[in-house]
């Protein structure tokens, strides 16, 4: 049957790998597994296979897709840079098509379609948010336990979309805002202290109303469909913004690849810049302060981050000019095994990077943790001891900013 | 010995080795390795057992061999390609180390073949497959064989290895052979990889070896005998002088290695490296007359005049302990009646057997010289 | 000769599966008719996620970094010495193949699987046990990643020499498998002389350890044929790798000419001082400009040729090294000599040298790579006939060497899907080998023999030197289970003469 969706990965696409097997040593999955079937390149291999009609989308299919993190790193190893995390995605929309009623059915229809629907998200934070209140996060069975990782939801659940900040003075410029799913709700701090900086550096922040999430999640389960219609909408919404502010790693990183969601994709994405270059750039001006300071912090880094769009020094930069002095933790930036919903779908591989991240944090001797993504924070939090505080980099220059 | 065939008498003849000493066996001295394998097909099929001499230096080592036939290199004993720039040299293995060395000095190259008694030829050499000194920094003698040349004990003149300096093609024939004591064929020729020889070179006495093989970098050797530590430095003048500062000793100039030991009982001690000091110690007490130890290395030749049968077997088991070996390079007779030159088995015997079986299948080439019977 | 990473649809898809020649022993297909399906008793052994037969993975572990493909029946995934000997007596008593297999990043086909075989993957052993400082050695498991060895062992001053241009994802026993090189052998040899031992599971499925940390075992150097056999002789499933002392001094430097023949004179003219520098390493002008549009290594892309050379040692002796080299540069008209001012530029010097087929991936959707080894004074002259070839047919061919081992790795680059050029790029690519060949030099200088050059053996060997080949894998493996078709070519067992 070979593919069946639009999203499929190409023979182009699929025979830009040369079966070197330079991304085998940074692939997580297959470090911990040693199996050709969990690294990047035998993914394309299974692929290939595929779209040579070899084999069907079955059940195996989807289980050797399914390992896979989404965390990237391949696309930095590879000599021949093959975009792999776009040929997953696709890989993960025929599973979805073909096999719809396979193990990952909830994730997608969650991420797919609840997610995009702004209330049904308030009401889970809603409903979380009041749990973490009775402390009821104990009897939760399996990974929803997780919960005592989350930060506390505020109540009544905040929301950005429809808002728009002025800085002090004469605006040296506009910027758009993507408030996001989740991050608004659970992660509005950070919001917060993006707006906040920004504001401080004399830009207006606009959140529109109309957009909705930017898709990365719905992207990653399969629900392709519902992933470019969540592009098409943000293209709309954020038309006319020179830039377009994001400061969740998995959001920028999904929407600076949204050339291949929606018509005017490429246009956006052009114009989408994560909140740590943006930050950086703007204290290299010194349009920000730089704070004095050396308390030494562990640095860790998301995948999106790093391997996705090769940012690493920034949240570096803006931890220093917040008076901290960065760790290091993992030379390699090895995926921590959040991966947003892949936690939920396979516990056990996350758990094994999960320890492993953590293990190489406590190596530090340190209980103060940067991370610039919310699913990172979540699962250091829930692997490291209770004593530990992981924050986004952006927050901590934000405290330091205020204090002063 | 049955009665020869006119034909293969005949052949003897035509190939007899003059300079040899008439000891009643059939001495030959093939000029080709056609000829060396035209010899083994006839030994073969006439049940004759050869033995393979070269400068005679090496043989007392292994299990004592009745020949019926002896066949010599001396006939086979010239350079017949050096490439000085490719740092190659194609010599027959009847030429002597000293000669072969000695001609490498005129273009300051060495093949760095062991520190051998006079006489000794390449193909003993290579062999017995000894190193010399020197193998702390080039490695051991078998990683420089490039090439041989054979007559197999099945009759057949082959190739192993490849005349360059790297090669990853086909099995290691040239690995194999090199240490299997003529069990397997007559080596022909051998093409070593050559080295240049330092352009200064300097013998420093030391008061700690294993002190000086963690300090200084990668020197030759680290020597220690009944005399002191030697450390063996080479390099560029201002490298050999700074070393020498480093070691905190005086040195003079050039390798002045021990003498060789010359004693009717020798044994070579092999064990890990990390062990040699322990094994030292251990031997000291036997009370030898003569002892080299090679740090970084692992091996520990001693000489006796004489030696209890039990201090013998204590130093064999104290060495098979630390999954090392001790070999009797000479006067296994003086130590004991039935002393095993080697002491035990190779691992994976029964793939060793095979291999002798596949190249000597009528079982005449130095037949049960290697231990366990090979 | 081999076609490496080549686009062409039937080696990227799994569906070019090699047959095996018949022979007299091992490599009859019909061998393999299987009566007993060892599925049940590898789950058993190993549990169902250590244990493949899917064809979606049977397709994944069909081939390695090279073009062909084969077809195993299963993979399993042990994780220990006792498993791989469970594994292998399985195998035995069912009469099934076994192919070795590590990272797969092997360019000679050497662990692409015969038909209906047992691939045992090796990656999972992957401890470093037993570290020597003072012997300066280590036991290691066959799946312990070649750059992960130096690394773990940097803060103890040593590091493991042999240096592939795969060294960040080929495995120690894939370097054993193939007895592998890399600019750094120049001065220290390839992967043979730093491997002391080996504990391996027999044909037999028993286990044994040869060679060791003491010299000079008694008995036959098994451990010399176990290297580069390429899994045909027994499955490592430990190795004792020798280590080197970390040079307290390195000197990088950047040689560049105006042209290819410059560069080479300037390599013989330093071997001939008799100084063997740690690496030299040469690119010519099509790689430089492939290399630099790739790195941004700030390699000149005007030059006709750039050589890298490597000095290490005591800073006393590195000082004048570098500077003879650097006299000698000047004297073949070297246009500029640039000298590492520290790691960030050592590194970079290096990541643009073994970077350099990955860059070439871009420039052209099709490669086609060879390993060939010439005696160094023929270098210049088999060179020229490499050029000479390439322009005969046309060919966009680009060069990076080991110049001071005389190995070449010459490589073209093309599209597959122009109608013959396929056919014409491996013509060339065969008389390439064939020039090689009649200089005196051999196929393969650290890539092995694997499939892709098993057919050209007879052109450096004589049906005798191959017998004598044959009789020692027999010797090992006498049933022929240990990856059959690779490395001897059909008939190399003279049997008539054997059977006699």
């Amino acid at each position: 049957m070979a593919w069946v969706t639009d999203f499929a990965p190409t023979t182009v696409e699929l025979n830009a790998c040369i079966d070197c097997g330079l991304c085998l040593p940074v692939c997580p999955t297959f470090g911990v597994t040693g199996d050709e079937s969990a690294s990047p390149r035998g993914r394309i291999a299974a692929m290939r296979a595929v779209d040579r009609r070899l084999v069907e989308v079955d059940e195996r299919f989807a289980e050797v897709m399914g390992l896979c993190l989404q965390c990237r790193a391949c696309e930095v190893a590879c000599p021949s840079l093959v975009q792999f995390g776009r040929l997953m995605e696709g890989a993960r929309a025929e599973v979805a098509a073909q096999l719809p009623d396979w193990r990952t059915v909830a994730t997608r229809t969650v991420f797919g379609r609840a997610i995009a629907s702004r209330s049904a998200v308030v009401l889970l934070s809603w409903v979380v948010g009041a749990v973490q209140r009775m402390h009821l996060a104990s009897v939760l069975p399996g990974s929803a336990a997780k919960a005592t990782a989350l930060r506390t939801i505020p109540l009544p659940v905040p929301t950005t979309a429809g808002h728009e900040w002025l800085p002090e003075g004469e605006p040296i410029g506009t910027v758009g805002f993507l408030a996001g799913c989740v991050m608004d709700q659970w992660y509005s701090d950070v919001h917060t202290a993006v707006i906040q900086v920004l504001r401080t550096a004399g830009y207006r922040v606009v959140a529109p109303k109309n957009q909705t999430c930017c898709g990365a999640l719905a992207a990653h389960e399969g629900a392709a469909y519902d992933a470019a219609k969540m592009a098409a909408q943000n293209v709309e919404a954020f038309d006319g913004f020179d830039l377009v502010v994001v400061d969740s790693a998995g959001c920028s990183a999904h929407m600076k690849g949204y050339g291949h969601w929606a018509d005017g994709g490429d246009d956006l994405a052009s114009r989408i810049i994560d909140a740590n270059e943006l930050i950086a750039t703007l204290l290299d001006a010194d349009l920000l302060p730089h704070i004095e300071g050396d308390t030494p912090i562990a640095v860790q880094d998301p995948c999106h981050l790093r391997h996705a769009q090769g940012i690493a020094e920034e949240p570096r930069e803006i931890l220093r000019a917040a008076g901290y002095s960065p760790v290091e933790t993992d030379p390699a930036g090895t995926c921590c095994g959040a991966a947003g919903a892949y936690q939920l779908d396979h516990p056990e591989m996350s758990a094994i990077l999960g320890m492993a991240k953590s293990t190489q944090v406590r190596a530090t001797g340190l209980n103060l943790v940067a991370s610039a993504n919310p699913g990172c924070e979540m699962q250091l939090k829930a692997h490291l001891d209770s004593g530990t505080v992981v924050a986004h980099p952006i927050e901590l220059y934000w405290d330091a900013l205020r204090s002063r | 010995m049955t009665t020869l065939r006119t034909s293969t008498l005949r052949l003897f003849e035509r190939l007899r080795d003059e300079r040899a000493d008439d000891d009643g066996r059939f001495v030959v001295a093939p000029a080709s390795l056609d000829e060396a394998a035209a010899l083994m097909t006839v030994a073969a099929s006439e049940g004759l057992a050869v033995a393979f001499l070269g400068g005679g230096t090496h043989s007392n080592i292994g299990n004592p061999v009745t020949a019926d036939l002896v066949v010599t290199t001396s006939n086979m004993a010239s350079i017949i390609d050096w490439q000085p720039d490719d740092l190659t040299v194609v010599v027959g293995a009847g030429m002597t180390v000293d000669d072969l060395e000695a001609t490498l000095a005129e273009r300051r190259q060495t093949a760095v073949l062991p520190e051998t008694a006079p006489g000794a030829t390449i193909g003993g050499v290579i062999a017995t497959g000894v190193s010399g000194y020197r193998r702390l920094r080039y490695g051991p003698t078998r990683d420089r064989v490039l090439r041989v040349e054979m007559a197999t004990g099945y009759g057949k003149a082959i190739t192993g290895g490849s005349l360059v300096v790297k090669s990853s093609t086909g099995y290691g024939v040239q690995r194999l052979v090199t240490g299997s004591l003529g069990s397997l064929g007559l080596i022909g020729t051998v093409a070593l990889k050559l080295w240049s020889r330092p352009i200064s070179t300097a013998t420093v006495p030391v008061t700690d070896a294993a002190g000086a093989l963690a300090t200084a970098y990668r020197p030759l050797a680290v020597l220690e005998t009944e005399d002191g530590a030697r450390c063996y430095l080479g390099g560029t003048e201002e490298e050999v002088a700074s070393q020498t500062a480093e070691l905190a000793s005086d040195g003079s100039a050039g390798l002045s290695w021990p003498e060789p030991i010359g004693e009717p009982i020798r044994l070579s001690v092999r064990v890990p490296p990390h062990d040699v000091g322990e094994t030292v110690a251990l031997i000291r007490e036997m009370d030898p007359t003569r002892w080299i130890a090679q740090h970084g290395v692992g091996i520990v030749t001693v000489g006796f005049e004489r030696l209890e049968t039990d201090l013998f077997g204590d130093l064999r088991s104290w060495a098979v302990s630390r999954r090392g070996s001790t070999v009797v390079l000479d006067g296994a007779e003086l130590i004991g009646d039935g002393v095993d030159p080697w002491g035990h088995a190779p691992a994976a015997i029964e793939i060793q057997r095979r291999i002798k079986v596949s190249f000597d299948p009528a079982s005449i080439c130095n037949p049960g010289i290697l231990p366990g019977g090979l | 000769m081999h076609v490496a990473n080549s686009c062409a649809d039937a080696g990227r898809s799994g569906s070019e599966v090699f047959t095996l020649p018949h022979d007299r022993r091992g490599d009859d297909p019909g061998r393999y008719d299987v009566t007993m399906d060892p599925t049940v008793e590898l789950i058993d052994l190993l549990g169902a996620s250590r244990v493949h037969t899917h064809p979606v993975d049977r397709i994944i572990y069909a081939k390695d970094s090279g073009v062909t493909a084969g077809d195993p029946a299963v993979i399993v995934l042990p994780d220990t010495t006792e498993e791989v000997a469970a594994v292998v007596r399985i195998a035995s008593r069912a009469g099934i193949p076994i192919v070795a297999r590590g990272a797969g990043t092997g360019l000679a086909g050497g662990a692409v699987p015969a038909p209906g075989s047992i691939v045992i993957v090796l990656t999972r052993l992957n401890a470093i046990e037993e570290v020597d400082e003072i012997g300066r050695t280590a036991w290691v498991g066959p799946g312990v990643v070649n750059l992960d060895l130096s690394r773990a062992l940097a803060d103890r001053g040593l590091h493991f020499a042999p240096d592939p241009a795969s060294q960040q994802s080929s495995t120690i026993g894939g370097n054993v498998g193939t007895n592998a090189g890399g600019p750094h052998c120049l001065a220290e040899g390839t992967t043979a002389a730093h491997i002391l031992g080996v504990e391996m599971v027999t044909a037999d499925g028993d286990v044994v350890i040869v060679g060791g940390e003491a010299p000079d075992e008694p008995g036959y150097d098994l451990r010399g044929l176990i290297v580069g056999s390429e899994g045909t002789l027994g499955i490592v499933t430990r190795v004792l790798v020798r280590l080197i002392q970390n040079p307290p001094d390195v000197v990088t430097m950047l040689l560049v000419f105006e042209n290819i023949h410059q560069a080479a004179q300037t390599v013989s003219d330093i071997v001939a001082t008799g100084l063997v520098p740690a690496a030299l390493e040469m690119m010519d002008q099509p790689m430089i400009v492939a290399v630099e549009n790739f790195m941004h290594a700030g390699l000149p892309t005007d030059a006709g040729a750039v050589l890298i050379a490597e000095v290490v040692g005591h800073p006393a002796g590195t000082v004048v090294e570098a500077a003879l080299i650097e006299e000698i540069g000047r004297r073949n008209d070297a246009r500029e000599i640039r000298t590492a001012a520290d790691d960030d530029e050592r590194a970079l010097l290096w990541k643009g040298r073994k970077n350099a087929f990955g860059s070439i991936a871009q420039s052209a959707p099709d490669y086609y790579l060879s390993d060939t080894v010439v005696p160094r004074t023929r270098f210049v002259d088999v060179l020229d006939e490499i050029y000479a070839i390439a322009e005969r047919d046309g060919l966009r061919l680009m060069n990076v060497f080991h110049a001071g081992d005389g190995n070449f790795h010459p490589l073209v680059t093309f599209d597959a899907s122009e109608p013959g050029m396929s056919e014409k790029v491996i013509n060339a690519a065969h008389d390439m080998v064939h020039a090689a060949v009649a200089a005196g030099g051999t196929l393969s200088g650290e890539h092995g023999i694997g499939l892709e050059k098993r057919d050209l053996m007879h052109l450096v060997f004589t049906p005798e030197d191959l017998d004598a080949q044959a009789r020692i894998r027999d010797a090992f493996d006498p049933e022929g289970s240990l990856n059959p078709g690779k490395i001897l070519p059909a008939g190399a067992r003279l049997t008539e003469e054997r059977d006699a």
